[in-house]
């Protein structure tokens, strides 16, 4: 999906100013705050709003020329809860199948089947309007999949699900890219969700893209640092690393979760899953492998203490304090963009 | 956990149209709509005002078929009613009294004498089963039907699962309309199909069914100027709000309110022309006191009440001095108000026997289609009544499809 240039006004407002950006197959995180021009974005790509200016290509498709046929390669799974007042979860599904041209017995087979895959269960007999909302969500992804499009827009996929079934939706949308080639664009406010699955990311604020790159370029630190998990002497290694000529600091979990730090305060979802351990036992530490030579000396002086190393890893920066930068800078410059990494 | 989980797979049959997607609309609509028990019951008693009016067709061509044709003209003659057929009984005596005769120079023989009568009486009873029981049943089903049917998407935001496939405006719009307009198929031209179906089939021969080929299209058509207005406007009405009760409410205070400020209308009108007729009266009776205006109905006045000039006089009985050897040597069939019209004026008007001009018709849906399908069965020809419930209900229909179509996808736009 390509986009030019594109420009939407509602009345005097500019909604998309010169919007340019590329989704490439795979999974891109678009991300902004309430008011960027997210939604409009979507309804651009489905050819539901005429533009002032630029154009949008999906499959090499115009929108605006060939809605039809941009819609039958695209599944959409709305933010607002979305159901046909009657139908049962199943019908629903399969409303949607013949709705994108799956013909009859075939129609009901393959809701079926993807409602298996998204793990519905016996609640799919049951009227939509009297599910959970996480079940609401299930049937709006299988709706939006059944079809099988080759590229999914999924609004805020993992509202109102609890842990394990946001867990198990992030897998889903993984292997959908990942096995079945599809191209997925995810908007979301859950930053920790897009640092996980995405590959790339659209930073959208004030009808602008502020950002647009890989995450992994996007949040790699001004200076590579490495990240290890360990367990034993975490002080006496740090100690001896630095000994060695190894620049390497302990971690704090300011280091760790920057955003904690901030005046929100804002606890991120990755604090289950690294908060530091024990203060004499386990702990992180940050440190500049930068030649082969310190990377022996480091395993060295693990042996030599008897230190157990969970992970060693390269250290990367939330994306949430990314994303917040490039929302200062936004402020700061509302023209600019700040950053448009290849 | 599924016994046959057999994960995401990808699917390359062979995809449907947009023609699909129009009747996976129209074929989920019905279905949703058909859980109403109230549109069960309506569409069930819609069918039961065919029961008499096959009754009438019955008693008609048992008569034919008997060879009493001439034996009922003459009761109609003198207004009486036709073998027990209660008012339809009466309607029918009243179309024989109106079927338009032959040129005075040819004489008819007995079979196209029976023809051209069957065709009048037909006609006349096909008129008044749309309109009388037909059309009210159809504001009935329509509104029970018809508000929900974009309002209920615009509350449950569904418009997002249309917009977001291959569904365009013109595929959900022409769903929609398929819903209403194959209900309402199965309240008005499925149930007057079977009527003239039932005709033929108790009639004496097949071949009438040949004669009177032209009924069926005139059906479908009578159906279809009934279903477009109604239709169109009742969508337009759900489109502009989320709430169908309001939707509902606005479909029967249109139909109710337009009543009412047409029978307003027409009653200060008559009222207008009896003062008239009054005043003329009173000053007859000044200029010449022997032709004294007591307010009844005498012989006498009657040339001058009726409105064309060849009626003949009649009393409360029937015609006086016509006898059915004038109709069938063609001397012209009687042309004044028959004794239905002033019995029974509802069914006058539904047969379409009542020929004043309705100036107010355009006014009301209800009496505009009325209008409309009397010229449709061939029954309503002047132009003077036909054009202005004609643009008026075309007005109606084509300013409820433009606002339709504007508030359909006005959501997704925003």
């Amino acid at each position: 999906m390509q986009a030019t240039g594109i420009v939407k006004r509602y009345g005097q407002r500019t909604v998309l100013d010169r919007v340019s950006l590329t989704v490439h197959p795979g999974i891109t995180g678009l991300v902004g705050p309430n008011g960027a021009g997210k939604s409009t974005l979507v309804k651009a790509i489905l050819g539901l709003v005429r533009l002032a200016e630029g154009g949008v290509r999906v499959f090499g498709l115009d929108p605006r020329r060939e809605p039809h046929a941009v819609r039958r390669f695209v599944g959409v799974v709305p933010e607002d809860e979305c159901s046909v007042p009657g139908l049962s979860g199943v019908e629903m599904v399969r409303y949607a199948a013949q709705l994108s041209g799956i013909p009859g017995i075939e129609s009901l087979r393959r809701a079926h089947e993807v409602l298996d895959w998204c793990d519905a269960g016996q609640e799919r007999y049951r009227a939509v309007e009297t599910l959970s909302v996480g079940m609401k969500q299930k049937i709006s992804f299988a709706a939006a999949i059944v079809h099988d499009p080759r590229m999914v827009i999924l609004d805020e996929p993992t509202n109102g699900l609890d842990p394990i079934e946001r867990r198990a939706m992030l897998g889903r949308l993984t292997t959908l890219a990942r096995d079945h080639g599809k191209t997925i664009l995810v908007s979301t406010h859950v930053l920790p969700d897009v640092q996980s699955i995405c590959e790339r990311v659209i930073v959208l604020a004030g009808g602008r893209v502020r950002l647009t790159g890989s995450i992994r370029e996007l949040t790699q630190p001004a200076i590579p640092e490495e990240r290890l998990e360990v367990t034993g002497p975490v002080d006496e290694l740090v100690g001896r690393l630095i000994a060695r000529g190894i620049p390497a600091r302990r971690a704090r979990p300011l280091d760790l979760f920057p955003s904690a730090a901030g005046a929100a305060g804002r606890f991120s979802a990755t604090v289950e899953t690294v908060m530091p351990g024990d203060e004499a036992h386990e702990g992180v530490i940050l440190l500049q492998l930068s030649t082969p030579e310190a990377l022996a000396g480091m395993w060295a002086e693990v042996h030599r203490l008897g230190v157990r190393v969970s992970s060693l890893k390269a250290s990367c920066r939330p994306f949430e304090e990314v994303f917040l930068e490039a929302l200062q800078a936004a402020q700061a410059s509302p023209t600019e963009s700040l950053h448009a990494a290849p | 956990m599924p016994l046959h989980d057999v994960g995401y797979r990808p699917w390359q049959g062979k995809r449907s149209g947009s023609l699909a997607a129009i009747l996976v609309i129209a074929a989920t609509g019905i279905k949703l709509a058909w859980t109403s028990r109230w549109l069960r019951r309506a569409v069930f008693f819609a069918w039961s005002p065919a029961l008499v009016f096959a009754g009438s067709f019955f008693v008609f061509e048992q008569a034919i078929d008997e060879g009493r044709l001439g034996s009922i003209q003459d009761r109609a003659r003198v207004g009486s009613n036709v073998d027990g057929v209660g008012i339809l009984g009466r309607a029918i005596a009243d179309a024989l009294g109106q079927t338009d005769a032959p040129p005075a120079d040819r004489h008819e023989t007995r079979d196209e004498e029976a023809n051209r009568t069957r065709r009048a009486v037909w006609s006349r009873l096909m008129l008044a089963f749309m309109r009388s029981p037909q059309a009210i049943l159809l504001a009935i089903v329509v509104g029970l039907v018809a508000p929900a049917l974009v309002s209920r998407d615009l509350r449950a935001k569904a418009w997002l699962i249309y917009f977001t496939r291959p569904v365009g405006k013109f595929e959900y719009v022409t769903g929609k309309l398929l819903i209403l307009g194959l209900l309402v198929a199965s309240i008005t031209m499925l149930p007057a199909l079977a009527l003239w179906v039932a005709g033929v089939a108790v009639s004496p021969s097949i071949w009438v069914a040949v004669t009177t080929w032209d009924l069926p299209v005139r059906i479908i058509v009578a159906s279809l100027a009934l279903a477009i207005p109604t239709v169109f406007m009742a969508l337009a009405y759900s489109s502009l709000t989320a709430e169908s009760r309001i939707a509902s409410f606005a479909w029967f205070a249109t139909w109710a309110a337009c009543w009412i400020a047409h029978a307003s209308l027409t009653t200060a009108d008559i009222m207008q022309r009896a003062q008239a007729e009054n005043l003329a009266g009173e000053k007859a009776q000044s200029t010449d006191p022997s032709n004294a205006f007591d307010g009844g109905f005498s012989v006498e006045d009657a040339p001058r009440r009726s409105r064309r000039s060849n009626v003949h006089p009649r009393g409360p009985g029937g015609e006086i001095g016509e006898t059915l050897a004038d109709l069938i040597e063609g001397r012209g069939p009687p042309r004044g108000r028959p004794l239905a019209v002033r019995q029974f004026g509802w069914l006058s008007k539904a047969t379409g026997l009542d020929d004043t001009i309705d100036r107010w018709a355009w006014i009301s849906p209800y009496h505009s289609l009325g209008v409309i399908q009397a010229w449709v069965f061939g029954i309503e020809r002047r132009s003077q009544a036909i054009f202005p419930p004609l643009i008026s209900l075309g007005l109606v229909s084509i300013v409820s499809a433009l606002v339709l179509w504007w508030r359909v996808d006005a959501p997704a736009r925003a």
